[in-house]
């Protein structure tokens, strides 16, 4: 058979193929495509490709041929789980196992963030310059009107305005999950740049707190902060997990090659990527929304010191013994 | 095709076995092209933000600026983190841009992408964009894309580094048209007069079915190199060698 008796013979089907390609690729199948017989059609193309390339068909019939065998696979090979459904499952069991498999990167992470933290908190004791060096004057100032001392809370007059709320969930959803996206991204760095954010961000953090503390009105500072501060900080921590894990696929990749050991790492690191977006938008919410009104702070340090049990609890006993997603 | 290991060599064909046995070839897309579509996905979304700029501020005129600088700013959000990974993950695997450019993204077996494959190559666009990243300042992303176009050309299957990590590559939709315009038939067919390799029997027919793209002195020029079966050099050589070609595909 030559190739244009097998054109000829195959003609009809391939027709046939075609429209109901088309129907399926528009996204409405018409009620001439029996769905049914969609992957034996795909077969059958497969089938004739193999054919068309061992008798030597020609370029232009395999090239046409391979075109409708990737096409039907496209159709075929489709992933048909609900998006919601996998999301719950993930919240549920997926990314509380992820990070108790990777118990010792969210220890790293914690040590990486904390230990400048607390070093800036420490050396305002001793010595004002670290963080002054660390916050500049226009950082210094900012803390200054915003946390000083005396009776007008910048804070929460600025949010009594309207729609300043939502200003500022914008703002912090801008800006902290991109912060946690920038953490993620910068494992690619040989885990360099993950670690590096997160130890400016120790910093920055703890110079912070610590000028408040000393030279400011603590109670404003952290009935502010307590709310949001756990999920926030997790947030990041996890976000550095990410990173990390990304970055070790390139510094230690075991016994597979850099390559394949990068591929799992990206795998393995999803949930965790997913996780540090989670943990941030909720942060987020109640930084904008809840943070910054005047309740009493008995209340808001209560509603902080909650926000840590949770995401402890969350971690420690979520999703045991469940099937990894 | 037997020349398969060749093709790889020379080509940016990609073989892939597909669980029904059968092997398909994806047509990797360069770096080229995929700067074309970031640039077409970049205007895009500056025009977003150029409209979303104007209805804000009539907005901000009825109430205060808050509302409006809020919108703003979840809007910068979702185009600089959402808008590559929204249309990649969605039905088509690619963003306008790069339809309209004709490709996109597949995982490396060359099934369609996860939504978490295309999320994670998306993150990592941050670090292919490297060096040159606008600060929060500017709000928006745009970078210079040293570390992408570098991985690019260094790996084989131009993969920047979110597509390393996320098992991605970009391909073409639809495959290249290979030019070919047959001359009318040889008037005989004319046997081989030694047994021919499979690959020998594609290259002789390929020959005829791209010989109306060059003028007879080029295809003359082109079958003396078959001058070990046709025995012949010139203008009979051509002949002799159409002839075989036919005999070829037509058969005895």
């Amino acid at each position: 058979m030559n190739a244009n008796q097998f054109k000829a013979k195959n003609a009809e089907k391939w027709q046939r193929y075609d429209a109901s390609m088309q129907s399926l690729e528009k996204g409405k199948a018409d009620y001439q495509t029996d769905v049914a017989e969609i992957p034996k059609m795909v077969r059958e193309r497969c089938v004739e490709l193999a054919m068309a390339r061992h008798r030597m068909y020609g370029e232009t019939m395999c090239e046409y041929l391979n075109q409708q065998v990737i096409r039907g696979h496209k159709m075929v090979a489709r992933s048909s789980s609900s998006f919601l459904e996998t999301m719950v499952h993930f919240l549920a069991v997926g990314f509380p196992q992820a990070i108790r498999r990777e118990w010792k990167l969210f220890v790293l992470c914690w040590v990486f963030f904390l230990i400048p933290a607390i070093g800036m908190w420490v050396s305002i004791y001793y010595d004002l310059d670290w963080v002054r060096s660390i916050l500049g004057s226009d950082g210094m100032a900012g803390m200054d009107e915003m946390y000083g001392k005396g009776d007008d809370n910048v804070v929460e007059n600025f949010r009594g305005e309207a729609g300043a709320d939502f200003m500022m969930f914008s703002h912090y959803i801008h800006n902290n999950i991109g912060i946690d996206f920038q953490i993620i991204a910068g494992g690619a760095l040989a885990g360099v740049g993950s670690l590096f954010i997160l130890l400016m961000n120790g910093l920055g953090i703890g110079g912070s707190m610590a000028y408040v503390i000393e030279y400011g009105d603590p109670v404003k500072f952290f009935t502010f902060v307590s709310g949001h501060a756990s999920y926030e900080l997790t947030g990041m921590v996890v976000a550095g997990m990410a990173g990390m894990r990304i970055g070790l696929g390139i510094l230690n990749p075991g016994r597979m090659t850099r390559s394949r050991a990068l591929l799992e790492s990206g795998k393995r690191g999803l949930p965790l990527i997913f996780g540090a977006f989670f943990l941030t938008f909720i942060a987020a919410c109640v930084e904008g929304f809840w943070s910054a009104h005047d309740f009493a702070p008995n209340l808001k340090y209560g509603v902080g010191f909650a926000g840590w049990i949770a995401i402890a609890g969350y971690f420690i006993f979520a999703g045991r013994g469940q099937r990894e997603a | 095709m037997g020349n398969r290991s060749e093709i790889k060599k020379i080509d940016t064909l990609q073989s892939v076995e597909l669980g029904d046995g059968v092997e398909i070839l994806l047509r990797v897309a360069g770096p080229f092209v995929r700067s074309m579509a970031l640039i077409i996905d970049y205007l895009i979304i500056i025009g977003i933000l150029i409209v979303l700029g104007i209805v804000t501020s009539f907005i901000g005129f009825g109430t205060n600026d808050n509302i409006a600088n809020g919108i703003m700013m979840i809007s910068l959000f979702l185009l600089s983190w959402g808008y590559f990974a929204f249309f990649e993950g969605g039905k088509r695997s690619a963003t306008p841009g790069k339809r309209s450019m004709g490709i996109r993204v597949i995982d490396r077996s060359g099934n369609a992408a996860t939504r978490g494959q295309v999320f994670v190559r998306n993150i990592l666009r941050y670090v292919d964009m490297l060096p040159g990243i606008p600060t929060g300042a500017a709000g928006f992303f745009i970078g210079g894309y040293g570390v992408g176009l570098t991985t690019c050309l260094l790996s084989k299957k131009f993969q920047r580094v979110g597509d390393l990590v996320a098992n991605t590559v970009v391909v073409y939709n639809k495959p290249v048209d290979h030019l070919t315009a047959s001359i009318p038939p040889a008037f005989k067919k004319v046997a081989p007069p030694v047994a021919l390799t499979r690959e020998e029997q594609a290259a002789i027919v390929a020959f005829r079915d791209r010989a109306g793209l060059w003028s007879e002195a080029r295809r003359v020029e082109l079958a003396d190199h078959a001058l070990a079966v046709t025995n012949a050099q010139g203008q009979l050589g051509k002949t002799r060698l159409l002839g075989m070609a036919h005999w070829l595909t037509e058969g005895k």
